[in-house]
């Protein structure tokens, strides 16, 4: 019970003066009177408008001020009244229920909503319309040469980093009958054929079953692969479908929209603890969306081509059927940058099905010598 | 009475008040872990929330001749600022860094047969791709320092700062090059002229506040860099001399001065920082009377580091594993497969147990990592400010009760462009 008046601080919110006031409950019990000689007339604050601070050091110690419309961050008045009497502090907080209530002005959470929304919205936009677009407008932009340049710096890269697990001398697969081989399987592809780079192929001396395409016509075979092919027609499927990323320039398209979305992604969750796993995580999923689409791509360019130059494209099927076998479980769609290979397999059977005469690619004694390239 | 012995406390005397941290560590750890605990379950979002509460509390630690500062800023606020900043920062880092690696790709040259000049661009782009970044992180630092003012109260008055964020960009993007060319040797000119910049920007209230001295006077707090420096100097000499003329004892006396010198740069280093913040405070002036004086210590700052350091190094180790230990039970027998390969366990039962395994561990890890950050708080970052803070007296004190209060500043962005770019530090 709040039966006399008690010391306390108060300041008025226009200067920095300290007044010395008492407070004292009101006659009608609704509301706190504070009273000081430095203070123009009494003040009345309503006992259902009082807030503390929260979240304060000093307990000894109750920094009050009264629930307002205000332009300030919180619907607070600017005056405060510090009160240092424990047994005033031990009133307010027994009588007090709504003393640290949280408060926000009236429409902040549709306005944090409006926010958010608007914030995902561009994200997204950006993300998926606005630095793919820009990365395909550029990939078109860029010189050639350049290009060129920019691939042999990835493929020393990729050098390097093979080379690192296997480390061994003659990492470059230089049998001038398996290099002749390869040219044959090459000019069978694209003879004819109007292409837009100088292809420059090589064998990398690696186990991995892979081959990439870099930017600027730059295609690298792994010995793993020829390894893995069982008819130089699997090699050239595949080699087709390298051909088709080299045509529609994606590595360079890719690497451009990597630039732009990767920083991007570390900062929308970087901040968070653990966070970049996240990020890492989030990366791998927009990537994927966009790689997918490149490999359904370069997929429908090799059946064409391997059709136009007369290969049975039934060896484009077989290899992704050994692949599948290969694989000890195969990520779900929406994580992996290649289609499912069961149904890149079954696309490639179709299309042979109902393909026209064929003819071998390579002689029985090339094919050999092209397996024995790394040797 | 209680409440009279407290103001009494606070009458000054002899012209000055002084400034002390009430900050404990107990209540501290303890508003560490929640907000840090509700930060985790809410996957990051509560971290507004958690920085408004922390400064709150340190706020309100921090007492001047009896009254308390208050942080007025809310957990609202910076959300919606952080979302406006990654906004922006999202179109910047997109767009820009991707027309950044395209001119960066236009001037690759293939490294077999360039000449030097094209390699020359080439790193100079790659160097300038790095640094696009650069001039939002200081946008940001000079915007979280000005929240952080329009959201400080004292005495019922506000404190705040005027707009000026990319004069302040541009300024410490050409002393900071100062420093860079000279060697670091201008550094004391960046440090001056930048907290010049932001001091002459600041209020209390409607009262403006003033850097006065020298910049040249910092060089005192340099002194142990250059006293490294001419360590690490006289060891290369010695160890150059020493093994041009085969004398081993050169050499190794070489090799300890090094070490001496490598400890003693850092030593310098936090020397600097720690009296170049004594001095700067020491020569502000509030409304061209009051005036503040400050000593803080290197040598406390450095056994807090020392010894915090220590301890939280320890802490870390009994934390995380107690994570791990945590994980044991899901793993016990498990060893046996390895052991004779006689399976005792379906590969079904095999995967429960390594992804519980794999679940705690994660669990343990995250929060292990935010037991450790509400350690490093209470163990380092609050006993350096309250040795900071408790140095620093008010001179002509009176004066501050003639304060007139400036008008509330709404719609700025709060720290978003921090919270963004991850800077900023603990508080």
């Amino acid at each position: 019970m709040l039966t006399q008046a008690h010391a306390a601080h108060f300041f008025d919110g226009r200067t920095s003066a300290r007044h010395p006031v008492t407070v004292r409950l009101s006659e009608d019990r609704i509301a706190l009177v504070i009273e000081g000689k430095s203070l123009t007339a009494p003040l009345t604050w309503l006992l259902s408008d009082l807030r503390a601070l929260t979240d304060t050091a000093d307990d000894q110690r109750l920094t009050v001020t009264r629930h307002a419309q205000s332009d300030d961050e919180s619907p607070h008045d600017v005056a405060r009244l510090v009160i240092l009497d424990p047994e005033l502090i031990a009133w307010m907080h027994r009588t007090r229920p709504n003393l640290f209530r949280a408060e926000t002005h009236p429409g902040a959470i549709r306005r944090l909503l409006i926010y958010a929304g608007g914030a995902a919205a561009a994200c997204l936009l950006l993300l998926f319309v606005i630095l793919p677009a820009l990365a395909n407008s550029l990939a078109r932009l860029i010189p050639i040469e350049r290009e060129i340049a920019f691939g042999k710096t990835v493929v020393r890269q990729m050098e390097r980093q093979l080379n690192w697990l296997d480390a061994r001398e003659g990492f470059h697969c230089t049998d001038p009958a398996g290099l002749t081989a390869l040219d044959t399987l090459l000019q069978r592809l694209t003879g004819g054929r109007d292409m837009q780079y100088d292809i420059s192929l090589q064998v990398f001396d690696s186990g991995m079953v892979n081959a990439f395409a870099a930017p600027g016509g730059q295609v690298v075979i792994l010995r793993g692969l020829l390894d893995q092919a069982e008819t130089p027609e699997e090699v050239a499927g595949v080699l087709a479908h390298e051909l088709g990323h080299v045509e529609s320039r994606d590595a360079t398209r890719l690497t451009l929209r990597a630039a732009g979305s990767a920083g991007l992604l570390t900062m929308l969750i970087g901040d968070v603890t653990g966070g970049t796993a996240v990020a890492v995580l989030g990366e791998r999923l927009l990537s994927a969306s966009y790689t997918r689409e490149a490999e359904t791509a370069a997929d429908n360019f090799a059946l064409e081509m391997l059709a136009n130059a007369r290969v049975d494209v039934a060896g484009f099927g077989d290899f992704f059927d050994a692949l599948a076998e290969l694989e000890p479980f195969s990520l779900p769609e929406y994580l992996a940058t290649h289609p499912a290979t069961e149904g890149r397999a079954a696309g490639a059977h179709a299309f042979a099905a109902a393909q026209d005469e064929t003819a071998p690619i390579l002689t029985k004694t090339a094919w050999q010598a092209l397996k024995a390239i790394c040797d | 009475m209680h409440s009279e012995e407290r103001l009494s406390a606070s009458t000054p005397e002899g012209g000055h008040i002084e400034v002390s941290y009430a900050g404990a560590q107990g209540p501290m750890f303890a508003l560490m872990l929640k907000t840090g605990l509700l930060t985790l379950v809410t996957l990051g979002l509560y971290r507004f929330w958690q920085k408004t509460r922390v400064r709150r509390y340190i706020w309100s630690s921090v007492n001047a001749g009896g009254d308390t500062f208050e942080y007025t800023g809310t957990g609202l606020e910076k959300f919606l600022g952080f979302l406006v900043a990654i906004v922006f920062l999202a179109v910047y880092l997109g767009v820009v860094q991707m027309i950044l690696f395209y001119l960066g790709l236009n001037i690759m040259v293939d490294t077999d047969t360039a000449d030097e000049g094209d390699l020359i661009g080439m790193v100079a782009a790659s160097v300038i791709s790095g640094l696009a970044v650069l001039p939002f992180l200081l946008f940001a630092i000079y915007r979280a320092r000005r929240y952080k003012m329009a959201r400080t109260r004292f005495r019922g008055i506000r404190l705040g700062m005027e707009k000026g964020a990319w004069g302040y960009v541009i300024r410490a993007m050409g002393y900071g090059l100062l420093a860079i060319v000279s060697l670091g040797l201008l550094t004391p000119l960046m440090t001056f002229r930048l907290e010049q910049y932001m001091t002459a920007r600041s209020y209390y209230g409607s009262t403006r506040m003033r850097q006065d001295g020298r910049w040249s006077d910092l060089y005192a707090a340099m002194k142990h860099v250059f006293i490294a420096l001419g360590i690490l100097l006289a060891s290369g000499f010695l160890i150059y001399t020493g093994s041009e003329s085969d004398t081993i004892p050169k050499i190794v006396l070489g090799v300890i001065a090094m070490l001496v010198g490598y400890v003693w740069i850092f030593v310098g280093a936090i020397y600097y920082a720690v009296q170049s913040f004594g001095y700067l405070m020491s020569h502000k002036v509030l409304g061209n009377e009051i005036r503040f004086a400050a000593e803080p210590r290197t040598g406390t700052v450095i056994k807090t580091y020392i010894l915090g350091g220590l301890l939280l190094a320890l802490l870390s180790s009994v934390v995380f594993g107690i994570a791990f230990a945590l994980a044991m039970p899901f793993l016990a027998g498990i060893e046996s497969l390895f052991a004779d390969g006689e399976a005792t366990m379906t590969e079904t039962q095999i995967m429960t147990r390594m992804i519980g395994a794999g679940v705690v561990v994660g669990i343990g890890y995250l929060v292990g990592l935010v037991v450790m950050q509400a350690l490093t708080m209470i163990l380092i970052t609050q006993p350096v400010l309250a040795h900071y803070i408790g140095t620093i007296r008010i001179l002509n004190p009176d004066a501050l009760d003639r304060v007139h209060q400036r008008a509330a500043e709404a719609g700025i962005d709060a720290d978003g462009f921090a919270d963004a770019l991850d800077i900023g530090g603990a508080i």
